[in-house]
């Protein structure tokens, strides 16, 4: 169960960074945070079942490509150092 | 009813909505989804290269979009750009105040940017005419320390802040052009969508908030840790967020779902995360840990498939490369560690 934060921060003004205590300062918080709870409330969700398949389907298509996953050829591989034969 | 009393009651009212539509939307699990696919094989990286010069903990590092150069802060007072191939320092930075938590490349490779207790944001120019790197600007008006710090261009950056708020800056202008305001506690980490429109912050009031860029507005507000969150990144995909906290676990919540698909954690593990990074495809998750470990986790199975283990102190930051070729990770102990 998700928990969202408390309605009121009786503490520091995020705004400003000083100390609230007067109640008019509360009630412009808690219009704000109302507000935005609106927002929140208001969006379009998909479905579980959809957004998940195309994460696995993005994980899928892209992990042959995927130099941790799939492990780098030392000729390819920047970070190893080549040896190389000298011929004296 | 007195005013504070119907917003509280219409806040609550919203809240049972929010979650009943998080709800409704919860047809199936990710376990679930993923039930008939393998783990990953176990993942062994080894140390390919390692980066000395530091002479403190360092507590932060960024790679540049060459995949090549690399930026790292130290409380030793220092901004080092690395060449990661050779390991040479391409620029050593004198830093004013020592106090920095955070650092940043600019995408074109012309800048980067680092701040901390010191409640700035500066800007260095790498490409400056006489070869001299030079402070450009100084972001100034953040009430609290700097935690994080990104680029959008070369002539705009987003912080995030102690003082409970993100903001877009002018960088030309050295002023606040957005600020971000409805956290409840220090905002801690921030990361930028790849179309440069949103950004995510993780913060102490144990949430993560995905915002509208332009709109300057809060668009999901995402709960369940129980602790700080200290680290946040995108899934490649661009429609997940990846967390990290004290309360030592991962978690990945889907942006279009609006919710929490799974929790990355381990009975084993009780300290906190303090930095994470999706490989390229995703598939993997790096996370680094307070015990001097880093977890490589199989993001859709949740499970443990590697540990990246080398360090001496907490591992306090890491990055993957953007062309996904190398990891670094980056440590109280000084070093910094290339892995492949």
């Amino acid at each position: 169960m998700t928990q969202l934060p408390p309605l009121v921060f009786c503490g520091r003004d995020p705004m400003s960074g000083k100390v609230c205590s007067s109640s008019s300062n509360n009630v412009m918080q808690a219009r704000r945070a109302v507000e935005q709870l609106r927002v929140e409330a208001n969006m379009e969700r998909i479905k579980i079942s959809i957004a998940a398949s195309q994460l696995v389907q993005y994980c899928e298509e892209h992990g042959r490509s995927d130099p941790l996953l799939t492990g780098i050829a030392t000729s390819a591989n920047p970070f190893k150092d080549k040896k190389s034969c000298v011929l004296l | 009813m007195g005013e504070m009393e119907q917003l509280r009651k219409e806040a609550e009212s919203l809240k049972d909505q929010i979650s009943a539509a998080r709800k409704a939307v919860h047809d199936v699990t990710l376990p679930e989804i993923v039930s008939g696919t393998a783990v990953v094989g176990r993942v062994q990286l080894k140390t390919r290269k390692t980066l000395r010069g530091h002479l403190a903990k360092i507590y932060a590092m960024h790679w540049g979009t060459d995949s090549k150069l690399c930026v790292s802060a130290s409380q030793d007072g220092k901004l080092i750009v690395w060449d990661s191939y050779t390991t040479n320092k391409v620029h050593a930075i004198p830093l004013k105040s020592s106090w920095v938590m955070t650092c940043a490349y600019a995408p074109s490779g012309n800048m980067v940017a680092c701040g901390g207790l010191d409640n700035m944001c500066s800007i260095y120019n790498l490409k400056g005419k006489d070869g001299n790197v030079k402070v450009m600007r100084e972001l100034a008006a953040h009430t609290g320390y700097l935690s994080c710090c990104r680029f959008l261009n070369d002539s705009e950056i987003i912080t995030s802040s102690g003082d409970c708020t993100c903001a877009l800056w002018d960088i030309e202008t050295g002023t606040q052009k957005t600020i971000f305001s409805g956290h409840m506690g220090d905002c801690m980490s921030l990361a930028v969508s790849h179309d440069f429109n949103m950004f995510i912050s993780g913060a102490c009031d144990y949430t993560a908030k995905l915002w509208d860029i332009r709109e300057g507005a809060c668009r999901q507000t995402f709960g369940g840790h129980e602790s700080d969150i200290n680290a946040i990144g995108f899934f490649p995909n661009g429609n997940a967020v990846l967390t990290g906290s004290d309360d030592g676990t991962c978690k990945m919540y889907d942006l279009r779902a609006d919710q929490e698909l799974i929790t990355y954690q381990d009975p084993s593990i009780m300290c906190g995360v303090t930095s994470l990074a999706p490989s390229l495809s995703g598939r993997l998750i790096l996370a680094g840990y307070d015990d001097f470990n880093c977890n490589i986790w199989d993001s859709l199975k949740a499970e443990r498939v590697g540990v990246l283990a080398g360090h001496d102190n907490r591992v306090s930051c890491i990055g993957v490369t953007p062309d996904g070729m190398a990891a670094c990770t980056g440590s109280w102990d000084s070093f910094l560690k290339i892995w492949n």
